[in-house]
């Protein structure tokens, strides 16, 4: 009966938009938190080899992706 | 009173996720990014060609140093990648010119002609080229095949097709990698296509809602937002250019690395202990 309700009361469409993107956006950012962990540290210990490091970080674009696709599912949802 | 004038001038956000058809030529549909994608090209076109005859040795300044800057930052990038510079120029034209072409794609898709300002039939005329999944989707198949082709002459067709199968092809496990190995190659074509469609298709969504949000404002309420994707539009064209030129390095120098073995190699254990030892007393 409560399911019946919530159902019709509540626009379920926006509840899954919301809670995908609360959720969905939590590996990404837990990963590319790891990647500025990682570089700092490495800078850290050898400051030369900053600028091939700086050009390593590119693979940030992998894990953005993932954040985008969550972003992009948003628009599927009806 | 306040709250009932904003109301007045807001208005409901059309956001496009695909590219709509403007008109039809001989049975081929033309998209209003491809419209758009044309007008683009010819504009880096009359640039690129106008550049290319006012180059001098001293730098003049302007939209010719600036072309100057991309074009050695491009072939230094892929200098320090290939590591040898005779490779390096051999392989930049096309990695140049793909960077101008999204970079100017990405950034003249942000001028305010383009979108709802120009319709026909109550369709937008326009829509700047990367925002559309079959743009960046061919930009990364021509990036793919070109970089199998760099790949195949620079080391040869069996040799290239060995570097996915690492190790003894007596081993099972190794034909399974292998395959397991070209399919994951197959992905980059994905992952390069989505990541700058979605870059820019979500930089358009994000102006657009914020534009609406403000009202009477919003000019200046994407003006932020507006300057973020100037940064994200240069910043897609540098990764798109980065990772392709990453995949060709990983695809030549492969077959370099076999036949220049480095003399250190041939060194038994003991000598390279006894160097160890040597270089610690000192």
């Amino acid at each position: 009966m409560f399911v019946n309700f919530a159902a019709e009361a509540v626009n379920t469409a926006v509840l899954a938009k919301g809670i995908m993107m609360g959720f969905g956006m939590i590996g990404p950012a837990i990963g590319i938190g790891l990647i500025g962990n990682a570089f700092m540290n490495a800078v850290g210990r050898n400051p030369e080899a900053a600028k091939y490091l700086g050009q390593i970080l590119v693979i940030i674009a992998i894990i953005e992706l993932m954040a985008l696709l969550v972003f992009a599912s948003v628009f599927i949802i009806k | 009173m306040l709250s009932n004038l904003l109301t007045k001038f807001a208005i409901d956000p059309v956001i496009h996720i695909t590219p709509l058809k403007v008109l039809t030529i001989g049975g081929l549909d033309i998209t209003n990014s491809m419209l758009y994608g044309v007008i683009c090209s010819l504009i880096i076109l009359v640039l690129l060609v106008t550049v290319a005859r006012r180059m001098t040795v001293f730098p003049k300044g302007g939209i010719t140093q600036f072309v100057e800057v991309g074009t050695d930052f491009i072939t230094d990038t892929l200098k320090s990648a290939l590591e040898s510079e005779e490779k390096a120029v051999k392989y930049a034209p096309y990695f140049i010119a793909i960077f101008f072409f999204i970079l100017f794609s990405n950034w003249l898709g942000l001028l305010p002609i383009v979108g709802e300002a120009f319709t026909a039939h109550g369709e937008p005329l326009t829509r700047p080229f990367t925002a559309d999944l079959n743009g960046t989707l061919a930009a990364a198949i021509i990036t793919w095949l070109l970089v199998q082709y760099f790949a195949i002459r620079e080391s040869g067709f069996l040799k290239h097709m060995r570097h996915y199968f690492n190790g003894s092809l007596k081993n099972p496990l190794t034909l399974l990698l292998g395959i397991f190995e070209m399919f994951s190659d197959l992905t980059r074509i994905a992952s390069l296509a989505l990541r700058l469609f979605l870059n820019v298709a979500i930089g358009e969504i994000i102006i657009t809602v914020f534009s609406a949000l403000g009202g009477v404002a919003g000019p200046i309420t994407a003006l932020p937002f507006t300057i973020l994707e100037l940064l994200v539009g240069a910043l897609q064209a540098y990764i798109f250019v980065m990772l392709s030129i990453m995949y060709l390095a990983v695809a030549v120098k492969h077959g370099a690395h076999e036949e220049h073995e480095t003399p250190e190699d041939h060194l038994t254990i003991d000598e390279v202990v006894n160097a160890e030892v040597n270089n610690v007393s000192n």
